[in-house]
Parts: structure tokens; sequence; C-alpha cells
């Protein structure tokens, strides 16, 4: 087999936020990707989220440009409404069988009109409004689908099950339409697999506890998602759906479908639920202020970044209500009372009480669907005991069979970051596997020589869009075209039904070069989405993008203006009169080329440095692996065993050999940086090797300079031997000391300098780390007795099996309140500690031989660090990544990468990962091995710069410096390269001397004259 | 705040003897979530609530549980075990429990039944097998002097009858007249029965005692002298816990039977289907509304929402779909009456009736005339807290209201009706 030649091609199954982020990153490194998904367009769960935390950003807002480029890149062929049916080969040449069910709807004609659902007879369920309304037969999974191409559902369709209707084919404008398509089945040929399939979401119906069955105002969480989004069933606007009354009073119910043997088959925490109530309190909150809002919650899981402040705001800003109780079930109010009934065990006085909500929202948590089970039988991967994929954790993405790899919710219950973290591991460990067949298989756009327009008259192309009926049922369309013919330099205009289709690309191609046009406008919709579709167009025409002005007479005009067509019709007028007069005085733009230096800088030689090093190796990468210490291994020196048993010091000695006999990977111990100097592709750092300064050029730099577990100055540490830190307990366990097993009483306490005013953040790992250290000590002598004294366990995901097996063996937890701490006392019989039962409410006294301290995860706040990158840290003194979502491994300062436990206290395996997908980034930008920069960049005119260097703070992307010889030395100057654009220097600029191509002083000022 | 109590976190009788004897007795599992507690009556009875109970269990506080009286104000009705995310079987537990007591302090009512049955032979009230008998012949004497029925056959070890009968002594010893009802419904769908003679009262005092070898050995009797009749099904007649005590008898103590056990509302139900019941309810012109109560022992702890639904379809027969209000909660998830588990017999009067508000408030919620109960207990009850709180609901059997739309409900055969029934139809 191995004389076959590597496949450089990547099969990712399943198109939600984890597939995406692996397509992307695998199909801008070099490799052909095959996405297959299930559902007619990509977005997957995230696409049905209304507002994500912390940021409050809408969530398709933030998603919409990812499926864009997903759906316009040359090397992403999106293969929908299929399945992998089995998978043949091994690693570096699979056969994959894929099935795909026909869409009646030719993708390549459909414009996506919308006039086939207009006057389509059947109403089905709305599976994209989590079934709270009615879609028609032939449908577009929501507004924003990628790709935006219609669908028939054949189960539903009146002309495919009975022969009758036929309106949609009637209706079509294009004749995309075909009755006769038929299911296929495909075999593609791909050297790596990725499977992110995602979750399904825990489904109550049937179960008389939750009431949810035939009460409409008992929903689920995703159901309630909807409900909140301005897109969903109520345009946003939540009310009790029984009577579209406004609600007084919300209650979410934690743990619906998690956490529970019984009633379901769900042991794990799902791991988002708190979170995602949390938020949904708070906007709903936000709609209306006056709103009630109480969460049911068994242990507050707020472990994440940003979490447990935003916990803390929601209880002391937002007034929302945390009752720690379980509810034992939902019943409606009796009679014709709107609202549900629940009873909850009040703990300050034992009595039940009895209080009536509006809306019931059932936090549900995430299974995995017996299909994806199925394929996974098929495929011959191994599940763990909760039915996830089986990874090991210093090998986090790879499943049990080589050559295919997991990301997302498949392999553990997890989060939007975690689920982009992992998908960026999966694709470096897809991509590392083919590197023979790097750039094989995929294309390059090489676009036509651009016409030089230089010294010629304005020919201005204006094209306005009808949008299906988006634009034309509002705005006069041919009345704004005929409009635009009368205008200065305007040469050319058209209207078309859809601008973004095929083949007005083409039309307007043709129209380009026929007629010599020189500018162009487009009056459609949003340029956030369409920009670069028609910034293409140009480029295929051989003119220069930037000649190029879009209006958005739809977001901006038919669509708030819809009642008032005349007054939207003059508006589109308008707004076309100013794009004439500013594009007249577009001139082409240059992007400037920067290429790569091809060498990677890791900073920390932990578990995460050393991945990080070993996995862009793996990708043919040199890297300098520089670690402060004399030593490599980090804080997994002293770590004993994962939370799936694995003893850690193995793994960090495999990982530690193999770094060292990679000959690609240069080791600096006793190393620190001493300066850094310019930008993404071209670093030079001065470093000081064992006090010996040595300067290393680097194109990109991974940051993973880690944590460390805090001394804590409460419980008697460090002034009597008995009690130890977590890390501690772990070094006996690594020496294998003797005294352990004799041990008659231990003790743990949680959240020690965690959680607390000078620490707001929860350190992750604790909690976890205690079960399996509580349970090693269970190993070494069962009739231990064991306390736990915590105050919200946090053993997210499949770790929560680990909780179980530690009070199944009997280990006794007693949470503790905050304002009531455990006291500790020492004694020559042994520490004697007093906590305050949690269910009795009454002290406790326990004498223990040795008393843990789960103490907290301290960051080392390295300001001179941050400095050299220009990087920013959060109040903590975590490094603050791009975006706490999308891009959870990146700066925003090019070029540089995070991971690890500098990043937020995470976990062996999630740390490993983290060092990946950092990596698998910086693999996306080193394969370029050049970067075109922006043309819409700053500039400064020297002449009136007075040297005030105010531009260079305001910038948040290290774009300006001073020019520091020759003839203009102590001017500003923009590097291009780093610039985004945003004109925050010009604006602040006091003396006039930088200005913004493509938004010119005199553009704008034309544009406002023609207003 | 209280003097700190020493605890060592170590093996503790009552931890180590559930792992071994009760399935889903692993009491460290306890997640103190609150589940039970808030779904539970007794809760804040006695300062005590299950999720406490468990959690004294866990931290060894052995003592103060093995003598607490609460164990005979939980009903085991088991709605904490159906909806504990761990699993924990609390009812066992309790009644694990009731067994460790000394059985001289059990609850004397409780006792005193137990022992009147094994004694006896018959049933907890201690009533010879002759004057059963007597009763039982004397009544079916007069029954055939009603209309219709002159061919009425009741016989006691009629061997190669088709069904067996349960009695509870209840009807037969305090009121005999409620046992016609029943009688006729039998003569009217042709039921080929008979009554057994050892250990004939259904009721099954032994197990509410926690007593295993007592209730086994009436259940054993039972069982053995039925296969010895011959009779194709043991029918059981409207209770609960007599129910229960054969159904999970059989089960828990292994007991070899050639017949099959059922419900006598499964029957109703099957009878109504089938036309040889030929209720309506045509005679509830003025609507009257009726409610039912879900016996925990037939419904949440055996037969399940099968039971529950033949009940409501019976009921909705004879009173009509509208006239039936539902209570809410319902089906498998409805309260305990708070008469369950022996409590009627155990003493804590105060207590058992602070329990049924909930039950009381339920139905007070429907609006309903009639609670229609197909169980002893849950009659007892919930007639005697609608007395206590003020409740102006009756309280019935099935067969009552079945014999009423059929026509055929007697003069002396009405006591639990109300006013508005209490001539209706004669």
């Amino acid at each position: 087999m191995s004389d076959k030649k590597t496949i450089g091609a990547v099969l990712i199954a399943g198109g939600g936020i984890g597939g995406i982020q692996a397509a992307l990153d695998l199909a801008n490194s070099g490799y052909y990707v095959y996405m297959v998904e299930k559902s007619p367009s990509i977005g997957g769960v995230m696409a049905q989220l209304d507002k994500t935390f912390p940021t409050n950003d809408c969530s398709m807002c933030i998603m919409s440009p990812k499926l864009v480029e997903v759906g316009r890149h040359m090397n992403i062929e999106l293969l929908t409404l299929s399945e992998i049916k089995g998978v043949e080969g091994e690693k570096g040449h699979f056969q994959v069988e894929v099935f795909q069910k026909a869409r009646y709807v030719d993708m390549e004609k459909c414009i996506a009109c919308g006039a086939c659902t207009e006057k389509c007879p059947v109403k089905v369920d709305d599976v994209y409004n989590e079934k709270l309304i009615k879609r028609k037969a032939i449908y577009a999974l929501y507004p924003q689908a990628v790709p935006l191409k219609y669908c028939i559902d054949a189960e539903k369709c009146l002309k495919l099950t009975k022969g009758k209707c036929g309106t949609c084919e009637k209706k079509c404008p294009a004749g995309a339409i075909n009755y006769d398509d038929k299911d296929k089945t495909l075999t593609l040929n791909v050297g790596s697999i990725i499977l992110a399939p995602g979750f399904t979401a825990y489904n109550p119906a049937g179960k008389a506890i939750y009431s949810y069955d035939n009460n409409p105002d008992v929903v689920t969480s995703l159901e309630f998602e909807r409900l909140l989004s301005a897109s969903g069933p109520n345009q946003g606007h939540i009310v009790r759906m029984s009577d579209h009354e406004e609600p007084k009073k919300i209650a979410w119910l934690q743990c619906i479908g998690s956490r529970d043997i019984n009633t379901c088959d769900n042991a794990h925490c799902s791991s988002v639920c708190c979170m995602y109530a949390i938020k949904q309190a708070i906007i709903a909150k936000e709609h209306d202020p006056s709103l009630e809002c109480t969460i049911f919650y068994m242990d507050m899981r707020t472990h994440g970044k940003g979490f447990e402040s935003c916990f803390n705001e929601a209880k002391e800003k937002h007034g929302i209500k945390f009752i720690r109780c379980r509810i034992h079930s939902i019943h409606k109010n009796p009679g014709d009372q709107p609202g549900q009934v629940l009873d909850y065990m009040d703990d300050t006085t034992g009595k039940v009480i009895r209080d009536i909500y509006d809306i019931v929202v059932l936090s549900v948590g995430m299974e995995i669907s017996p299909e994806v089970k199925e394929l996974t039988a098929k495929l011959g991967i191994e599940l763990t005991a909760g039915g996830f994929v089986k990874t090991s954790s210093f090998d986090p993405v790879a499943t049990t069979r080589d050559g295919i790899y997991v990301c997302g919710a498949l392999q553990g219950p997890k989060d939007i970051p975690q689920s982009v973290v992992e998908a960026g591991s999966a694709a470096l460990c897809a991509g590392s596997a083919l590197t023979a067949g790097r750039n094989t298989l995929t294309k390059t756009f090489t676009a036509p020589p651009e016409i030089n327009i230089t010294g010629e008259r304005p020919r201005v192309g204006v094209f306005v869009c009808h949008c299906g009926i988006n634009i034309s049922s509002v705005v006069d369309v041919k009345a704004v075209r005929d409009f635009a013919a009368d205008l200065p330099y305007v040469e050319y205009v058209s209207d078309n039904l859809y601008s973004c289709s095929q083949d007005t690309q083409d039309f307007m191609s043709k129209q380009i070069k026929d007629l010599n046009l020189n500018r162009i406008i487009v009056a459609a919709c949003t340029p956030r989405t369409h920009d670069p579709l028609f910034q293409e167009t140009l480029l295929n025409a051989g003119l220069n993008k930037y000649l190029f002005e879009m209006v958005n007479i739809r977001n901006h005009d038919s669509w708030v203006h819809k009642d008032f067509p005349a007054e939207a019709t003059l508006k589109a007028k308008e707004m076309v009169r100013m794009a004439v007069a500013k594009v007249a005085l577009f001139e082409p733009l240059t992007e400037a080329r920067l290429d790569i230096d091809q060498n990677a800088l890791v900073i920390g030689g932990g578990v995460s440095g050393l991945s990080s090093a070993k996995a862009l190796a793996s990708q043919g990468y040199k890297v300098s692996l520089v670690e402060r210490n004399s030593y490599l291994g980090g804080q997994a020196v002293n770590l004993f065993a994962t939370s799936k048993g694995e003893s850690i010091q193995d793994g960090l000695n495999a990982i530690i050999t193999d770094v060292e006999a990679n000959d690609k990977i240069r080791i600096l111990t006793n190393t620190e940086l001493t300066s850094v100097d310019g930008f993404v592709g071209n670093f030079d750092t001065v470093l000081s090797v064992n006090g010996q300064s040595e300067k290393i050029r680097h194109g990109v730099t991974i940051i993973a300079t880690g944590a460390s577990e805090l001394k804590p100055d409460e419980y008697l540490y460090g002034k009597d031997p008995r009690v130890i830190t977590g890390l501690e307990l772990d070094r006996k366990f690594i020496d294998k000391d003797p005294a352990i097993a004799k041990i008659n009483t231990a003790v743990f306490i949680q959240c020690v300098g965690s959680r607390e005013p000078e620490r707001p953040y929860c350190s992750r790992i604790c909690c976890t780390h205690t079960m399996a250290s509580a349970l090693h000590l269970k190993t070494l002598n069962p009739d231990m007795n064991i306390f736990v004294l915590y105050r919200d366990i946090r053993t997210y995901g499949e770790r929560e099996a680990l909780y179980k097996e530690a009070r199944e063996k009997g280990v006794i937890f007693i949470r503790y309140e905050v304002s009531n701490k455990p006291v500790v006392q020492a004694t020559n019989n042994g520490l004697e500690i007093t906590v305050t039962d949690h269910v009795l409410k009454r002290p406790l006294l326990i004498t223990a031989d040795m008393l843990t301290l789960a103490s907290a995860v301290v960051p080392y706040k390295d300001e001179k660090l941050a400095q050299f990158f220009k990087v920013p840290m959060n109040a903590d003194g975590f490094f603050a990544e791009a975006h706490v979502k999308l891009a959870p491994s990146d700066f925003a300062v090019d070029g540089v990468f995070l991971c690890g436990l500098a990043h937020y206290p995470k976990p062996m395996d999630e740390s490993i990962a983290q060092a990946q997908a950092a990596s698998s980034s910086a693999t996306r930008l080193l394969s370029q091995k050049s970067i075109n920069t922006s043309g819409t960049i700053a500039k400064v005119n020297p002449a009136f710069c007075t040297g005030c260097e105010v531009c260079i703070t305001v910038c948040p992307y290290n774009a300006p410096s001073m020019i520091m010889d020759g003839r203009d030395k102590g001017k500003a100057q923009i590097n291009p390269v780093l610039c985004k654009g945003c004109g925050a220097c010009v604006a602040s600029c006091r003396s006039g001397a930088l200005h913004l191509k493509g938004f010119e002083d005199s553009q704008l000022f034309a544009m406002i004259e023609n207003a | 705040m209280s003097e700190a109590l020493k605890v060592t976190g170590g093996k503790s009788r009552i931890k180590e003897k559930a792992l071994v004897l009760i399935p889903d007795g692993n009491l460290s599992a306890c997640l103190t979530c609150g589940t039970c507690a808030s779904g539970c009556p007794a809760t804040g009875m006695m300062d005590m609530d299950p999720r406490k109970f468990l959690r004294m269990a866990v931290l060894g506080m052995d003592d103060q549980l093995e003598n607490n009286p609460w164990i005979w104000v939980c009903t085991m009705c088991k709605r904490c075990y159906d909806v504990c995310p761990m699993k924990i079987n609390i009812p066992q537990l309790i009644y694990d429990l009731r067994a460790e007591w000394p059985r001289e302090d059990r609850p004397k009512g409780i006792l005193g039944s137990c022992d009147h049955h094994v004694k006896s032979r018959g049933g907890a009230m201690g009533v010879p097998l002759e004057d059963f008998k007597f009763t039982v012949e004397d009544l079916a004497e007069e029954c055939r002097e009603q209309e219709g029925f002159e061919d009425l056959k009741v016989d006691i070890d009629r061997e190669g009858a088709f069904f067996a009968l349960n009695q509870n002594s209840r009807e037969p010893v305090t009121e005999p007249d409620e046992l016609l009802p029943l009688w006729k419904i039998l003569h009217t769908v042709g039921a080929d029965w008979t009554y057994y003679s050892e250990m004939w009262g259904g009721e099954n005092y032994c197990m509410f005692l926690a007593d295993d070898p007592n209730w086994e050995m009436i259940i054993r009797a039972q069982c053995e002298h039925i296969d010895k009749l011959g009779c194709k099904v043991f029918l059981n007649t409207e209770c609960g816990h007599s129910f229960y005590a054969v159904w999970q008898g059989i089960r828990r103590f292994n007991i070899p039977h050639k017949f099959e056990f059922r419900s006598i509302v499964e029957y109703y139900a099957k009878w109504i289907r089938e036309g040889k019941l030929p209720v309506n309810s045509d005679w509830n012109k003025t609507g009257i509304k009726f409610t039912a109560q879900d016996p925990c022992n037939v419904v949440r702890k055996s037969l399940g929402d099968k039971f529950a639904d033949d009940l409501r379809f019976v009921v909705k027969q004879v009173v009509g779909e509208e006239n039936f209000i539902d209570m809410v909660p319902n089906k498998s998830n409805n309260y305990c009456c708070g008469g369950g588990g022996g409590a009627l017999q155990a003493g804590f009067t105060e207590e058992r009736q602070v329990y049924g508000k909930v039950k009381f408030d339920q139905i007070q919620a429907t609006g309903a005339t009639y609670v229609v109960t197909p169980c002893h207990n849950c009659h007892a009850q919930v007639e005697d807290i609608g007395h206590h709180f003020g409740g102006e609901y009756h309280t019935i059997h099935l067969w009552t209201i079945i014999c009423l739309s059929l026509g055929i409900l007697g003069e002396n055969e009405r006591t639990y009706l109300g006013p508005d029934l209490a001539e209706f139809g004669l």
C-alpha cells in the first residue's frame, strides 16, 4: 500500500462551525476539501442561535462571513443532502462512499428568488425554527443559508408524492426545478477524514415530568434561542406561545437530559447549558427589564473563560435569580389559568415552595444521534462508555482508526470555542498525515492581466438588483436604473433579478470588456457578504478590484422603508447618485505582496509549546522552541494522571523524546526574549540563550507560556506539613510516597484562590483533578475516608463520570458557602476541619490526616511579552484571543498565536488540542508563502505629519511607526501589511497627514455634495 | 448554631446494608440535587425530607435514622425514585428501615392488622372464613331479590372458575352493601368467577409492616390455593395496595404461579370495549364533574400509564368525556393521596392529613363533585382529607358509577354518593 500516492484531499463530515473551521484551515493550507453535510445547507446549530456570549454578537453575523468563504472557496467542494455510507482503504488513501439525496432543484440554475416557496401549497414543520412554525415543501433552510439554493422536501412535496401540483416548476423563472432528479452515490478519494457531525439536542418529548408535549409554554433551550432571535418565529419578541402574551416570569431548568441516568441514559454533563441559560436570561432581561428570570440548577458550571464573571454579573447586575434545586416535574397551572407550576425545595426553610412561571425553558443537553453512532460503528471507531468518540488525552482528535479524526461535540459535549479549537487541531492532524500530497489537488486563482486605466475618463457601469422581490417589491428598480443612466460618467446601466447569480457575473464581466467600463457600481445588498464576489468578477474582467462600489439598497432601504415605496425609490436614486460621484474619483489601488519567513518561534516548553513545535514540524516547518527554565515539560512535570487515567509522565516523556529527536526543532532552554522587531511573516527576535544574545528570524510566533499553581495563604498552608496543594499531592503520587496509602482520612478543599474577588475566574481543572486524585487514593486504600469541600462541582463533559464514581466509592461531598468557608485547626490527632453541611445546615467536624487544597491556576502576567508582540491580556492576566468564539487560538495581531494555560486554565487534552489549533492557524499563514495586503489602507503624507505619534497610540494593529532616519525622519509611516484599514489613525490625525485609500476626502465630499 | 457533629466518612450500617440489599441502593451516589424533596408531599414533616434522610445516611447518622418515625409518614409512593437522576431507591430504603424496627415497636395499627391476618388466615380484620361465607351467602340472597339478578351466583373455592377474585375484607366486614355493585357488574358481563378461602382477604398489612416473612406467607398461600383451583386469572378488585402486594410479592419472593394477575379496572375497560358492559353517560345530563385518583400502587409502582389510561377510559365512558376533569399532575406523575404505605393505620394522623393537603388542593383545583378512587386506601384518605379540610366533594369507587350508569345501582348501595345522586334512577 505504501507505493500508493498520498491523496492531498480531506473529507469533512458535517458543516457546522467545527467542520467549517477545519475546512477553511485545510483548504487554505494546500488541501482539497470535500464537505459532506446532511442538510441542504451548512451552518449547523450555531446558525440557529440568537446572540452569543460574551460579546452579544448575533451568531449568524459572526458566522456568515465564514459560511460565505466556504461557499465560495475554490478548494472546498460542498456536498449537501449527503451522508457517508462507508469508508474503505486507509490513511493517505481512503475511498469514501457518499450518498447524496436528490435536491430536485438545479443548483446551477437556482437564483434563490423565492418564487417557488411563495406559491407552494404544502406546509411543513420548519426544522430550522425548531418546528415552532411552518415552512413550505420547497424551501431554503434559512435566509442566509450557504449554498443559498432551494430544495424540495421529497416526503412532503405533492408532485413527488402524488404526481399532482407542479406549481414551483411553473413559478420558477430560472427553470431550475427538476422533478426527475435522482439520489446518487459517489465515491470520493481522500487522504484523511474528519468527523464533525455535531450533536442532537435531548428531546424531552414523551416524558410526563417535563409537561413538554402539547404545552407550548414549556420550550427547549434551542426553541428559546429561536424565540429570542430576530429571525425567529416572533421576530425576537418574546411571548408565551399559548396566548402570545408577554411573559412576566421565566424559569430555566438545568440538566434536562444531562447528569441523569434514570429518566434518560445521559450520565455526562453537557458542558454548555449553564452558560447558555445565563446568556438567555440576560438577553431576555434586555428585551424586558421587568422580566423575572430564575435558573434552577444543581451546580452552576461556568468554567470557561469569562464565564464566571458573567455569572456574577447575571446575579448582581441583572438580578437573575439562581435557585439550587433540581425540579421534580413541571405541570400546567390547573384550570384555565396560564402558567407552569414549579415546586422547589427551599434550602433555608426545608419546605417546598410553589411558584408559577409563564414560560419554562428546558436547558436540554447534548446527545449523539443514533445515525451518527451507527456511522462510527460502520467505520470501526470506538466510543466511550458515554457514547462519544474515544480519544487519548495526548492525541485529542485522533479516533481509534488511523487517518480519521474527530472534532466538536462528537468527541464529547463542548462549546463553540472548544469546538473551533478542536477543528484546528483536527485540520492540523489531517493535514500532517498528507504533507506528501499537499498542493497536488488544489486549484489556484490566476487573474487575467490588469487593464491600465490611467488617464482614462471614468466609464461607470451601474447594475441595479431586484434581489428577487426583496428590493423590487418596494423600490422601483427600473426607475433607479433609468435615473442612473443620466448621471455623469455613466456609460451603461442594467437591472438584474439576482446580481449575485453566476449568469449575472458572466454577463457583468462581458459588459465590462465589451464597453470598456472602468468603474462599477452594484446597487443591491450588503458589501459585508457580497463585496468579494463582485471584486472577483472585476478581476476576471481584468479590472482593478478597487474600482468598485456597492450600494446597499436592500438592508438600508427596501427592508427598512417597506411601507414607503415612493420615498424608498427616491432614497435608492440618491444613494446611487452618491456612489456614482464617489466611484468616478476612484483610482486603482495596489496590494503589497509580502514574503513570509518559513520558520516558527514557539515560546514555552511545556506540553502546549512542545505540542505546537511538534505540530509545526510535522507540517514541514522549522521551529525554535524557547523555554525559560532549564528543563522541558512545564507544569506537566508535576502532574500524575489525566482525567482518563493516562500517566502524564509517560505521555510527557513521549512528547519530549519526539521533539528532541526532531531535526526540524531547535530546543532552546534557559532562554528568554530580549526584544522583538518586525511583524507577521518577518519577525526579528533577539533571544538570550544561557545569557548569550542571539537573533532569529521567524514568520510566525506561538505563545505557550503557561501558568502556575497558586501558593495559598489560607487553611494553614505553609504552616502545617499536612496541608498541601493539588500539585504537591500529584508529586507524592508520582514518587509513590508510601505514607499516602496509610492515610486514614483525606480532605480536599476546592476553589482555593479561585472564584474570589482577587481572582474571580474559575480555574476549570481543579474539580476534575480532585476527582482523579480522590479516586487514586481510593485505589491505593479503598477504606480511606475522603471528603471534598466544594462550592460547585464542575466536572464538565464526560468528566462527570469521575464525580459519579467518586461518590459511588464513598467520597463525601460537602458544599460550603464562600461566606462561610471551612475552618482548619491543627491538633496532634490531626487537622480538625469544621464545615457546615449544605443539606443539614449544621457544622460537621472532620479529623483529617491530610488536607489537599485545589489551588488556583495563576497566569504569569508577562507584560514584557505582551509588549513585544502587542498582544492584549484580560483583567485576570490571561492573554486575550482575537475572538472569544471563532478565533480562540489567534491574536488580533497577525502572525501571533496562542495556546495552553496562557490562554486560560485547561487540562492536558485541551492544551494539546489548542497547541495543534494554533499550529494549524500558523500553517494556514505559512503555507501561503506570501500574503497580499489590502489596498484599502492608511497612508501618511509626510509633508503634513508633525510626528505627534497619536496614530501609534490609537492603532490596535501596530501598523504606524516613526521613520527613524532619512529625509522623513521623525514622521509617521504605515506598515501596509499590518494596516486593516479601520481609519482610526486617520480620524485621530490632527494635522491631516493621514488618509485612507478608497475613502479619500475628495471622494467622501463628492458623496456629500450629491446627497 | 448547633454543636459540630463529628463525621468519619467511613462505612456505616445503613449504607453498607443498602448497597448489598437494594438494587439501585448506592446511597453515596446522591447528588443532593433536591429532586426527591421538591416532589415529595412528606417534605418538611418532622423536619425531614427524602434528601435530608439520604444525606444523614451518607454521613453515617444511622442512630438518628434507625428509629426515625418519618419512615411511617413516607408512603413509599416512589415518586422520588421515578425521577431521581441517580436512580436511588429511597422507598426501598424506607421499607428496609421499617423492617429494622423491633417488630413490637412498629405502629400498632399496622402491626395488629398483619397479626390478625396471619392468625385468622383470612384478612386484616381477623374475620374468620365462616363469617365471610355467611356474609357472602346472605348478601347474594339479598341481591337475587333485585330485578335482573335472580340468577346471580357467588361462590367460594369453585374449581375451574376463570377468575379468582381478590376481595378486600373492608366491604364484607364493614360495608357489605358495597359488594353488590361489584357482583352485579360481574354478573352483567357473564364473568365466571369465584372467591377463594385461603387467606381470602386481599389486603396485606404485613407488607406495610415490612414483615417480609408474613407478606410472603400470605401471597404464597393465595397463589398455591388459586393454582389448585385452576383459575386462569387472579383478579384484583379496586384496591391499590392489595394489587401491589400480590404483583410485587410474586416478584420479590419469586413465587411460582400459573394464573395471570390482573386488575379489575383493566377488565372494566375491556368489557366496555367489547360491549359486554353497556355503560353510557346519558344519565349525566346535568354535567356533574368527576375526577379520578391514580393509586400509586397500581399506576406508578406497577402497571404505569397503561392502567391510568384504562381508568380514564372507564370514567369517561360512564360520566361523559366532557365531565371528566383530570388532576394536575396525573397518571404516573400524580401525587400519593397520603393514605398509602400503611399511613392510615400508622397513627401519625396529623402528618397524614398535612401530607394529604397536596391531594386536597389538586382535587379542589379540578372543581369536581366526585373523586373516583379505585383503591381502598385512596378512598379512605381522600374522604378523610375532604372532611378535614372542608371539601365538598364525594369519594366513590368505580363500581358505584358503573352500576349507576347501567341503572342497576340499588337503594342501599349509595353510601358515598352525594345528595344529587342519592336517589337518581331509583
